[in-house]
């Protein structure tokens, strides 16, 4: 795979997590969920675009039956703030009403977003609604969403890989690597 | 030349009668911090100006200019009183001045009960936050006192006038001690038209910035409860018990039990506020609070100002 080629617009500076360790970890996540799920109706709900290669992986690592859905958060631009509007573009398609829902996030930093989606699922009646994020950075996390699964802690900020991206490149790297901010296209 | 001192409990609105009286009386105004910054200008290292600030104790120590801290301040106010008209606040200066022909001695205090609801209001504290800070207060005021002056400030025979506010109003008590300054001939009441007007409040939230404004819109789209500047946390108090120094986080957010406070200025600003929280955090165990940094910041207004997914904030 190539590491920033003139197309990427980033520098990898280095590999912050490697394949090997990234499949370890989630093998030990999706036995822990597989453990405290058992014999209940799960639905796991991935945050596009991020969490899509965790998803991927995590849910074959959990041993049940589970179903899969997916939500987009997207911010429509406002004329009088310098910030948008946060929506919802792609809402579920499964009706959640009592069953137990695993918000699965690629990385978790302010909690902004995993806050606004958590009071979302749950005005939803579902029996449960718990958050899995396979990187949480303390350091930039302002709100204290209870994370009930958490792959990594990390204290980088400028990342790519395995889902997440630089400009909308970079998220089919089968790692996570740090980038040089400096080194930005 | 005339002076007022006026010794207070915590919650008896004493400050308040305090910087009234000084706004009628057009009289310079100190307070225990304003003394040590006044005496203890030059010639001092900043520990011991802590310690000055901190420890009665340590006004009985000896000064570099030979004489104890306690009685370098005792005459260069008794000069200072020789030029201006003062009102003192607190410090045992109600001993100080004891003797003095155009003294008037006050204590203000108020019942257990209604010093407990102010202190809850002020600072929005619970019951048994507030209770520990009057509590802690009375016996600082005590002490300090006690110690340099080998008297209890609660005894009445020092002053002239004990005044309840749980019966007064500032204004009302205002008034009582200006009759009482005129009765004894010692001042006559400034022009009505020098006084300030009192502002009332609109009951709109005025941010201090645009920067705070913006972030309240990132709450509100996050359908985030907020509340602005809810509480004060004191995180600082001098000798007296009186609080010196405090902090009033800029955003509660309700369903999270989270404080926010939110910077955008210069590092050296940062570094205090970090010394801020790292107090509050070690005098309120359990509190959440955090600092929004103005990189933090700025990350976030990128990510929210970007057309598509929103990312991950």
């Amino acid at each position: 795979m190539s590491e920033g080629n003139n197309n990427a617009g980033y520098k990898i500076r280095q590999t912050l997590l490697a394949v090997q360790t990234i499949q370890n970890r989630i093998q030990e996540l999706g036995q822990q969920i597989t453990q405290d799920y058992a014999g209940q109706e799960l639905v796991l709900v991935g945050v596009l675009k991020g969490s899509l290669y965790f998803m991927a992986d995590l849910s074959r690592a959990i041993d049940q039956p589970l179903m899969l859905d997916f939500m987009t958060i997207g911010t429509i631009p406002n004329t009088t703030n310098q910030t948008g509007i946060v929506r919802i573009t792609k809402d579920l398609d499964v009706d959640i009403t009592g069953k137990h829902v695993l918000l699965i996030e690629d990385i978790i930093r302010t909690g902004l977003t995993t806050a606004y989606l958590v009071q979302n699922l749950k005005a939803r009646q579902a029996a449960s609604v718990k958050v899995c994020s396979l990187l949480v950075n303390p350091d930039q996390q302002l709100i204290n969403v209870p994370i009930a699964y958490s792959g990594f802690e990390i204290t980088q900020t400028w990342l790519v890989g395995y889902g997440m991206d630089i400009g909308e490149k970079g998220r089919n790297l089968p790692y996570i690597a740090e980038i040089d901010r400096n080194g930005r296209t | 030349m005339p002076i007022l001192t006026i010794s207070r409990q915590m919650g008896s609105l004493g400050d308040e009668i305090a910087h009234e009286m000084a706004r009628r009386l057009g009289w310079d105004l100190l307070d225990h911090t304003q003394l040590t910054s006044r005496f203890f200008a030059e010639g001092i290292t900043e520990r011991e100006r802590h310690s000055l600030s901190e420890s009665a104790r340590f006004f009985l120590n000896v000064a570099p200019d030979g004489q104890t801290y306690i009685d370098h301040l005792e005459r260069g106010l008794n000069q200072l009183a020789e030029e201006k008209s003062l009102i003192l606040l607190g410090f045992g200066s109600q001993v100080i001045f004891a003797d003095h022909d155009e003294a008037v001695h006050v204590r203000i205090t108020a019942p257990a009960d209604i010093r407990l609801e102010r202190v809850k209001k002020q600072f929005n504290a619970t019951d048994e936050n507030a209770s520990q800070m009057l509590d802690q207060a009375d016996r600082r005021h005590r002490r300090f006192v006690a110690t340099l002056f080998g008297v209890d400030s609660a005894d009445e025979s020092l002053y002239h006038l004990v005044l309840n506010t749980g019966f007064l109003s500032v204004t009302e008590a205002a008034e009582t001690l200006t009759a009482l300054l005129n009765i004894r001939k010692i001042r006559q009441e400034q022009p009505e038209q020098s006084k300030k007007p009192v502002q009332a409040a609109n009951g709109k939230i005025h941010f201090k910035n645009k920067s705070e404004a913006e972030f309240a819109r990132i709450l509100d789209m996050h359908q985030i409860e907020w509340k602005y500047e809810p509480r004060t946390f004191p995180v600082e108090w001098d000798a007296e018990g009186n609080v010196t120094l405090a902090f009033s986080p800029d955003f509660y957010l309700v369903q999270f039990d989270t404080y926010l406070e939110l910077t955008t200025m210069n590092q050296r600003y940062v570094t205090e506020k970090n010394k801020k929280l790292r107090r509050v955090r070690e005098l309120y165990p359990g509190t959440h609070i955090k600092i929004v940094y103005k990189r933090d910041f700025q990350t976030l207004i990128e990510r929210f100002s970007h057309i598509g997914t929103a990312g991950q904030p």
